[in-house]
């Protein structure tokens, strides 16, 4: 009797592929096949319960799915795109300080250490139309009386939302560019400046393109954290009043856990998936694009 | 063998109040439970080890959560198949939805002992013929607390009686309810009432009111009833304290802490709610409407009928429990006479009809305490508890954001309840129910 001898490249990949196995590639097949069954978590044997592409049609002709798909691309761009704006302002003005920037910096990242949850409860709470920060002020202020329904009313509810996603991760924007301004070499700023450029155009067309590519790799992290948006949204509105809010992480995670019905929401799960490989995709592109133009290469 | 069993351990547990208990009767035993946490239901937990000395047995809490956590927790625990677990804490509102998880006590108590409990509570505890939980002390209905200094004003009496045409009195039907909070309303400052407007809660309050007006959430079948003259009168009055300002505008983002928080704050007139406040709303350390509040039986709807959504804590013992003899014992002990004593000391109510005797005569000299208990005694005694079917939550999940839309006026009344009945519809068709 032989004894089996795996090649040695094998032997010293097997144990990097027996954990990722576990932890990525079974979870994705199974979840992957859950959704073509009828699998309710109370009801284990409706894991065997094969129903072809019920769910993927009835996720496809779901009028809420798709408003809470549409929903989502809304706030990743105004959120990304803001976060751009505000991280870049930040880091330009930061970069200019000559003491204490140290400090600075670390304040910068003082929202990003709170978790998410906190995050959601402590704007749950300034935007609360009877007992809420924002409210008392206002009043107090004279600027209204009446109780404005943040958390409420569509628009002002995504805002609200918008306001603690921008609140609590611009600064990951803000030390992403920060971190390109420092590695920007000195030459051809200093050469924009002895052709006359003023400090607008020298920042438009020398300092900016050399920021791109950070800025595409920021996008890029922050497009995959605000499409699986969820603790925020939970914690502050839950998706609701109406479904005025409701974003595809708040639908899949109450169809998965509240609703029980796994299978469904692995279904719209897939499809969601395909948002932010999109995103990924388009950002990457983008990032490559913004190297070759500096001659970084691809 | 099974029954004789279980007969024996509930012999036992007969003359609790004493120590007739077996020493060491479940001695090695070991039994886990998931029970609900939370302040106001942990007093009751002290007494475990009580249990542990007189039968030998441990138990071992593994899971300590709020229900809805704990739903969560059930649901995670029947997909991997670990319910291997023996006691969990369990609820009429939840029950349902795990058919094949808890086991049916009915072989493991005796029935003299089941009939100590009040018969409407152990009939919403059985499903399917399975008796599937024994009712802790946590009975809940709600009533409805006022602001007593409304009622004394002569000028705003005057005022309502020009306005209204009747008099100012605490109201005994939700009409006359409505007509007093847009009457009371001062915004920001003041509203007249409030309800709650999200998830299983706004879905609870729109059934009571449905049935107070004479409808169904319901068929027998359990297709969608509330598409209906009733469904649309209920939904209507909703729509109509949001529009008129009489109740707060981030309503129908509020849940029971919300609601609850809201009225401790004065800023509430009327406001329906659940027997575990009383205590905290007439304590002055919390709340500012301390020795001004009142308690009236919930109002009727428009068929007569009070609203009584009701809903009740219990002790569930898993079908896969290795000593179910022993975690029927732990049940019944938990929810016996002294158990439910205990916990109904702290206010909650009890669902022993010997114990709501012994509470009531307690209160005697506490004039507030007897209003209290006056009030959800008189709502409790044509309470209903929510349809016995799977899908009640998903269903709730289904229907709130319909009322919602309306509330907030997105969809109109009829719009919004034919949305809601055609999903609701859609559900039960693909789970088989017809």
């Amino acid at each position: 009797m032989t004894r089996l001898r795996l090649p040695p490249w094998l032997v010293l990949l097997l144990p990097a592929i027996i954990i990722l196995a576990a932890v990525v590639l079974v979870p994705l097949v199974l979840s992957f096949y859950s959704s073509f069954t009828a699998y309710q978590l109370t009801r284990p044997e409706t894991l065997w319960k094969w129903i072809g592409t019920f769910n993927y049609r009835k996720a496809a002709g779901d009028a809420n799915f798709w408003w809470a798909f549409g929903r989502t691309v809304l706030l990743l761009t105004i959120a990304l795109n803001l976060e751009m704006l505000l991280g870049l302002g930040l880091a330009v003005m930061v970069s200019k300080v000559t003491t204490g920037q140290r400090l600075l910096r670390t304040a910068m990242m003082f929202p990003m250490m709170f978790s998410p949850v906190l995050v959601g409860f402590q704007f749950k709470f300034i935007f609360n139309d009877n007992v809420g920060l924002v409210n008392n002020a206002l009043q107090s202020l004279g600027l209204t009386d009446v109780a404005i329904p943040w958390l409420v009313d569509g628009h002002l509810a995504l805002f609200s939302i918008i306001f603690a996603e921008i609140w609590t991760s611009t600064s990951v924007f803000a030390i992403l560019i920060l971190a390109g301004l420092y590695a920007i070499p000195q030459d051809p700023v200093e050469a924009a400046k002895v052709d006359g450029c003023t400090p607008w155009q020298s920042f438009r067309f020398v300092t900016l393109p050399f920021l791109m590519p950070f800025i595409y790799i920021a996008m890029a992290i922050r497009s995959l954290d605000v499409a699986r948006a969820y603790d925020i949204v939970q914690i502050m509105t839950n998706g609701g009043p109406a479904r005025r809010t409701e974003l595809l992480w708040t639908l899949i995670g109450r169809t998965a856990y509240v609703d029980a019905r796994m299978g469904y929401a692995n279904a719209m799960g897939y499809i969601a998936i395909l948002l932010s490989i999109f995103f990924t995709i388009y950002f990457f592109r983008k990032l490559t694009a913004a190297r070759s133009e500096l001659g970084m290469g691809v | 063998m099974k029954r004789l069993a279980g007969v024996s351990v509930a012999a036992l547990m007969l003359g609790l109040s004493g120590t007739a208990f077996a020493e060491g009767e479940f001695a090695g035993v070991t039994l886990e439970a998931k029970l609900i946490g939370g302040q106001q239901y942990e007093a009751l937990y002290a007494r475990i080890p009580e249990w542990e000395k007189m039968t030998g047995a441990t138990v071992k809490i593994i899971s300590q959560k709020n229900h809805f956590e704990l739903d969560k927790e059930f649901k995670s625990d029947l997909a991997a198949s670990t319910t291997n677990w023996c006691v969990g804490s369990n609820h009429s509102s939840f029950a349902s939805q795990y058919p094949s998880l808890y086991t049916d006590l009915t072989p493991l108590i005796p029935a003299d002992q089941v009939a100590e409990y009040v018969p409407a509570n152990i009939a919403a505890a059985t499903l399917d013929g399975k008796l599937v939980m024994l009712p802790r002390a946590q009975f809940d209905v709600s009533a409805l607390y006022y602001q007593k200094s409304l009622y004394t004003d002569p000028a705003k009496a005057e005022a309502f009686k020009a306005k209204f045409g009747y008099d100012l009195a605490v109201p005994e039907t939700w009409d006359q309810l409505r007509d007093q909070a847009e009457f009371f309303a001062s915004p920001p400052n003041f509203y007249g009432t409030q309800y709650a407007g999200k998830d299983e809660a706004i879905v609870g309050r729109f059934y009571e009111l449905v049935v107070a007006n004479g409808g169904k959430l319901f068929n027998d079948d359990f297709s969608p009833a509330f598409n209906s003259d009733a469904g649309k009168q209920s939904l209507q009055w909703f729509v109509d304290l949001y529009k008129a300002g009489a109740v707060p505008p981030g309503t129908t983002n509020y849940l029971w802490d919300d609601l609850g928080n809201g009225f401790a704050s004065g800023t509430i007139g009327l406001n329906l709610d659940w027997p575990g406040w009383a205590g905290f709303f007439n304590d002055p350390a919390a709340s500012k409407v301390a020795g001004n509040v009142g308690v009236a039986p919930a109002p009727k709807g428009s068929a007569g009928v009070r609203t009584g959504w009701s809903g009740f804590h219990g002790f569930s013992v898993t079908e896969n429990c290795a000593n179910k003899e022993a975690a029927a014992a732990l049940v019944l002990f938990l929810t016996n006479e002294e158990s439910q004593i205990l916990e109904s000391s702290a206010g909650p109510l009890p669902s022993r009809t010997k114990v709501w005797e012994h509470v009531v005569d307690a209160a005697k000299s506490d004039p507030y305490k007897t209003e209290v208990l006056a009030a959800f005694q008189e709502t409790g005694k044509t309470a209903f508890a929510v349809p016995a079917t799977p899908y009640w939550i998903e269903a709730t999940n289904l229907i709130y954001p319909e009322l919602q839309a309306a509330i907030l006026g997105d969809k109109t009344v009829d719009e919004a309840l034919q949305a809601a009945s055609d999903a609701v519809d859609g559900l039960m068709r693909e789970n088989g129910v017809y």
